[in-house]
């Protein structure tokens, strides 16, 4: 399953309900019991979701043998993290730091580019009114429906035919185009903009662009972030795109990387036998974007609780 | 520099690629290759070549070639080969047929196995190596190699391993079942059964997705395939008496749960050889080196012997893998590029290694007959010399083995068809059918002539 | 000019002249913020789907080449087994992964705004983790998880005296897939919910108490149909994401070759097809038709939601 399709819908109901999210809920809760039954449910059903990375980060610790012959919730006979960290980091060259590299840079160019296209063409077909605006959001909303290998195959004959394949332009180019970004900063927009303020600003003889500029994107920032932060997991966790485009191991995001690594780990390939390595890149390869998470949230949160007060 | 100049081209891709779509253009493999010289080189052209500072790319799927680059770069240090490692060769076979038809991005020197060569000759993508010498080394090489890398009189590869098949069994496990190494397929059914009551262990593992193991079976049997004339006509007689006889006698033990069916060289597989679930490895040379890197704790309990036979008294062997090193119809620097295939897999001093440390069953023949290599003695299998155990058993595989122009489609379908009956414990007389009539259709669809 | 708005109508004639002369501008403004992203729309998305269709117009032969072919491959894919066991596989994958996946989000934003968990602040964050994991990495971990002799789940079988399930088998590998994308998106949904389900005034909840309304009547009557237009839209991309499934059964096939064929979803057909067989316009008609149900299906609970909702 794609994380860019997944992500719309979350996008979309979590902006659609920003602006309405009051402050008024605070004085009714402060009165509510907990509930023993139902914590320990839900608590339980944490554990299904967290034991899994808990088992990776144990893991991460262990040597090839124990990986499959001690209890995967207990640590193993030796503490190897730091030794499967010395291979991780040293294996073909240290081609896996380069893979983080890469990573960072097509996430962040990829999104960055894509929530600035989003949220100017997102703002237009919200504010503006004018010939050929349904049209264009009809072909919007339809382009989410194409299966991913509809366009694989001929975006790189195409990116062949123009030697722009194994470049990081491959995977940044194609990755510009956010069909869902449009689609919600269209419906934010429309909610977090008011056409009053654009009216007076007008009145006021404030050119369009400079309305755009100094009025509306500030009313749009959390939209903006809010696209900037589910882009950015899109394309960080994108695998289809550079498996097919990029054939330079130098050039891999870390998820092309590792599922190489899993594969050449498999076949074995002489003697080698490197699933403690791979599994140390995977707890590795999760940990910025935890964090990068966990900041961004923030800015996030926050983001919403501002459209609040605005709606 | 390259990427600056990328830079600018990329606002021209979207013009680029609306006349692209106009026009219908998509660039084919056989494009602007390397026109091939009309007769042999000189040495003189041929040392102008490689005292030209050259970049050169090869694709490989070997961890550790590495090590025969830097040895070919030490003998010629106006060469810079560049190596990309696609994981395996699954992966590099998908990413090189890309290549090749988006034409960009191609290598001067690709790893292909024997079984892919005549995929990619059908398609011209491979260059004809006669012009730059490759017939002078011929007689270097064991014949029923050397066979694989030609086709239709041209010569489009340089062997570099192979895989004459041979038994590796645990001797811990057969003599507390109180058998001896089966040397007939009787005796291993026999065999199965006191090693699974005794021990509890499998006397093997039939894995249904290794078509290549499958196709070493039924080549030891003596059954011929697949033909390919190099044009447009192929015989495919997968189902027939022989293989219907092999596939039989797996069903009965694979009913009788005798052999289990785990998929190789995945985790779970891995872990089988370790724990001594299964009590042989019916294998190919390169298998030795390979299991005492991957299942280190059980060494010194493995001996090597030579695979079952179909009646007693034969000496049989089949082959399962091997690969060689082919030249790129598009690389823009022939010399070089044959000149790598060409040290990587006749150079002593690199074959030597390649044998020894990377677990490929060498080719050339003073290889095979050289001390270093046979004199070998392993701890793992407890002091015995595998290789020099293996080197007689190469002689011993039959030349039966050949391959069609789509063994992508080949490899899936039998995936789908034999493979799957096997790990379904299902039957695996019908899907042999299915198989040829899966194989015959595919053939027809694509325009050849099926014998 | 004919498109002005009664809003602008009413506005004061001097303020309406201006309006008017302003409104071309509009237009072109909009247009210039519109054309970059329609230039990238146009360059990677119109043009190679173009291609795409023109490719899928002609047949390719190993043996003779490029022929024009016309709706050839169409008409050979609706004959296709593969492409209907395909099509038929993840259209099961979505009647029950997805209820399931939907279900678990919606009770646990459900209990999370109830504020009757301890520690729900932490609850929200710990089930939304696993939505910041690659799914190269997730389908990686499960991996080694349903492993058949040496995974955490047999471990855990093994432990209470249990026999394991073999998770990696034909039978149960498409359930073992339903599992992972659970997995991946229960939290992603459940914060979806969640926030619709903050949107809601607190008015209601009030009126609703001291109308005497227990908690479970509260979610039943006024949660729930408050949710509805974030679930309806959890349900459309549930639906396109589980047709394109695709990256974890293909990573899948590395350690369970034989439970995943090369047709197992249509996506992996598509691509199988273009990137193994060398069929490619096979491969781009497989995606167009795969493309079409999609939408059709789509469309059809959209239909079927808004019609529930009007008589609602």
């Amino acid at each position: 399953m794609t994380a860019p399709a997944m992500s719309t819908e979350a996008e979309h109901a979590a902006v659609k309900s920003a602006p309405v999210v009051g402050r008024r809920r605070r004085k009714a809760e402060r009165g509510k019991q907990r509930s023993s039954v139902l914590t320990v449910i839900i608590w339980l059903t944490v554990l299904y979701f967290i034991v899994p990375l808990l088992w990776l980060v144990i893991s991460s610790t262990k040597d090839n043998a124990d990986l499959f012959t001690t209890f995967g919730l207990k640590l193993g006979h030796s503490f190897q993290l730091f030794k499967n960290l010395g291979s991780l980091f040293t294996f073909q060259d240290g081609i896996y730091s380069r893979w983080l590299i890469n990573t960072v840079l097509y996430a962040v160019v990829g999104s960055v580019g894509a929530a600035v296209l989003s949220t100017m063409a997102g703002y237009a077909l919200a504010k503006y009114r004018f010939p050929g605006s349904r049209a264009v959001f009809n072909i919007v909303l339809g382009s989410i429906m194409v299966p991913l290998t509809a366009l694989a195959l001929p975006t790189y004959l195409l990116f062949a035919a123009a030697h722009l394949t194994d470049t990081p332009w491959a995977v940044i180019l194609p990755s510009l185009v956010s069909p869902f970004g449009v689609y919600l900063m269209r419906v934010y927009a429309a909610d977090a903009v008011d056409d009053s303020i654009l009216e007076a600003a007008r009145i006021d003889g404030a050119s369009e662009f400079r309305v755009f500029r100094t009025i509306s994107l500030k009313l749009l920032t959390p939209g903006i972030v809010t696209v900037l932060l589910f882009q950015l997991v899109a394309t960080w966790n994108n695998y289809f795109l550079p498996l097919i485009m990029l054939n330079s191991p130098k050039l891999f995001p870390v998820t092309v990387g590792l599922a190489q690594w899993q594969g050449a780990a498999a076949a074995g390939g002489g003697a080698q036998v490197l699933f403690s390595t791979v599994i140390t890149g995977a707890f590795v390869s999760i940990i910025p974007l935890m964090i990068a998470f966990l900041f961004l949230q923030r800015y996030w949160q926050s983001g919403l609780a501002t459209g609040g007060v605005k709606g | 520099m390259r990427n600056l100049r990328r830079t600018t081209m990329a606002g021209a891709a979207g013009a680029t690629s609306l006349v692209l779509a106009l026009t219908g253009c998509s660039s084919s493999g056989d494009g602007n290759g390397t026109k091939a010289p009309a007769k042999a080189l000189t040495q003189s052209e041929i040392d102008k070549a490689m005292d030209t500072p050259t970049t050169i790319t090869f694709w490989s799927w070997l961890p550790n070639i590495q090590d025969q680059i830097d040895l070919f770069e030490k003998k010629y240090p106006k060469i810079k080969v560049v190596l990309v490692n696609q994981g395996d060769a699954s992966a590099q076979y998908v990413k090189l047929r890309a290549a090749v038809k988006a034409g960009q991005g191609v290598p001067d020197v690709a790893q292909v196995g024997y079984d892919y060569l005549p995929s990619f000759t059908q398609t011209k993508s491979l260059l004809e190596l006669t012009p730059y010498g490759a017939d002078k080394i011929a007689s270097d090489f064991v014949p029923g190699v050397w066979s694989q890398v030609v086709q239709n009189g041209g010569i489009y590869a340089v062997p570099q391993d192979s895989g004459p098949m041979g038994t590796l069994y645990r001797t811990d496990i057969l003599s507390k079942a109180g058998v001896d190494a089966p040397a007939t397929w009787a005796d291993f059914a026999t065999a199965a059964q006191e090693v699974k009551s005794k021990t509890g262990a499998y006397i093997t593992n039939l894995p249904g997705n290794d078509m290549p193991q499958t196709l070493g079976f039924f080549s030891q049997a003596g059954a011929s395939l697949f033909t390919y004339d190099g044009k447009t006509t192929v015989g495919i007689n997968v189902d027939n008496d022989v293989t219907q006889k092999v596939v039989a006698y797996w069903q009965d033990l694979i009913q009788k749960d005798l052999v289990s069916t785990d998929p190789d060289f995945t985790d779970a597989w891995y872990q089988g050889l370790s724990r001594g679930k299964y009590a042989t490895w019916l294998t190919a040379a390169w298998g030795p080196t390979f299991l005492a890197g991957s299942a280190k704790n059980t060494s010194g309990a493995w001996r090597a012997a030579t695979l079952p036979q179909w009646s007693a008294g034969q000496n049989v062997s089949g082959n399962w893998g091997g690969s060689s090193d082919a030249v790129m119809a598009a690389t823009k620097n022939p010399i070089p590029a044959y000149e790598l295939a060409k040290f990587i897999n006749n150079d002593p001093s690199s074959t030597i290694e390649l044998a020894n440390k990377q677990s490929l069953y060498p080719t050339t023949i003073s290889t095979l007959s050289s001390p270093a290599f046979t004199d070998a003695k392993s701890d793992f299998y407890g002091g015995q010399q595998v290789n020099k155990f293996f080197a007689d058993v190469s002689s011993t595989v039959p030349q039966n083995q050949k391959y069609v122009p789509f063994e992508d489609y080949v490899n899936s379908s039998y995936n789908d068809t034999l493979g799957k009956a096997i790990a379904d414990h299902g039957d695996l007389k019908a899907a042999l059918s299915a198989w040829q009539q899966q194989l015959v259709t595919y053939a027809k669809q694509q325009g050849f002539s099926v014998k | 000019m004919t498109a002005e708005t009664p809003r602008r109508m009413a506005l004061s004639a001097p303020a309406a002249r201006r309006s008017r002369g302003i409104h071309a501008g509009q237009t072109r403004t909009a247009w210039l913020l519109i054309l970059p992203f329609l230039l990238v729309f146009a360059a990677f998305f119109t043009v190679p789907l173009g291609y795409s269709a023109y490719l899928s117009l002609f047949t390719s032969k190993l043996v003779g080449g490029e022929v024009f072919s016309g709706l050839d491959n169409y008409s050979r894919a609706l004959h296709d087994p593969h492409f209907w066991e395909g099509l038929r596989r993840v259209a099961f994958f979505l009647c029950v992964q997805m209820p399931i996946m939907l279900a678990a989000s919606t009770f646990i934003a459900l209990a999370l705004d109830s504020q009757r968990v301890r520690g729900g602040k932490f609850v929200r964050l710990l089930v939304f983790v696993p939505y910041a994991v690659p799914s190269v990495v997730a389908t990686l971990m499960w991996g080694y998880l349903y492993g058949k002799d040496y995974g955490l789940i047999t471990q855990m079988f093994d432990a209470v005296g249990l026999h394991a399930p073999d998770l990696l088998s034909p039978g149960s590998i498409l359930g073992s897939t339903m599992n992972i994308v659970c997995w991946e998106f229960v939290g992603y949904n459940m914060i979806v919910l969640y926030a619709a389900l903050r949107s809601v005034p607190n008015d209601l909840y009030e009126a609703a108490e001291i109308d005497g309304a227990g908690q479970w009547r509260i979610a039943w009557s006024i949660k729930l149909p408050a949710l509805r237009p974030a679930l309806l839209l959890t349900l459309i991309f549930s639906i396109i994401g589980s047709f394109q499934l695709f990256n974890e059964p293909n990573l899948l096939f590395n350690i369970a070759p034989n439970a995943i064929g090369s047709d197992f979803t249509p996506n992996l057909y598509a691509y199988n097809l273009a990137f193994r067989g060398q069929d490619n316009n096979y491969a781009a008609a497989i995606a167009f038709l795969l493309g079409f149900v999609v939408m059709i299906v789509a469309f059809v609970v959209q239909g079927v939601t808004n019609r529930k909702e009007r008589q609602a």
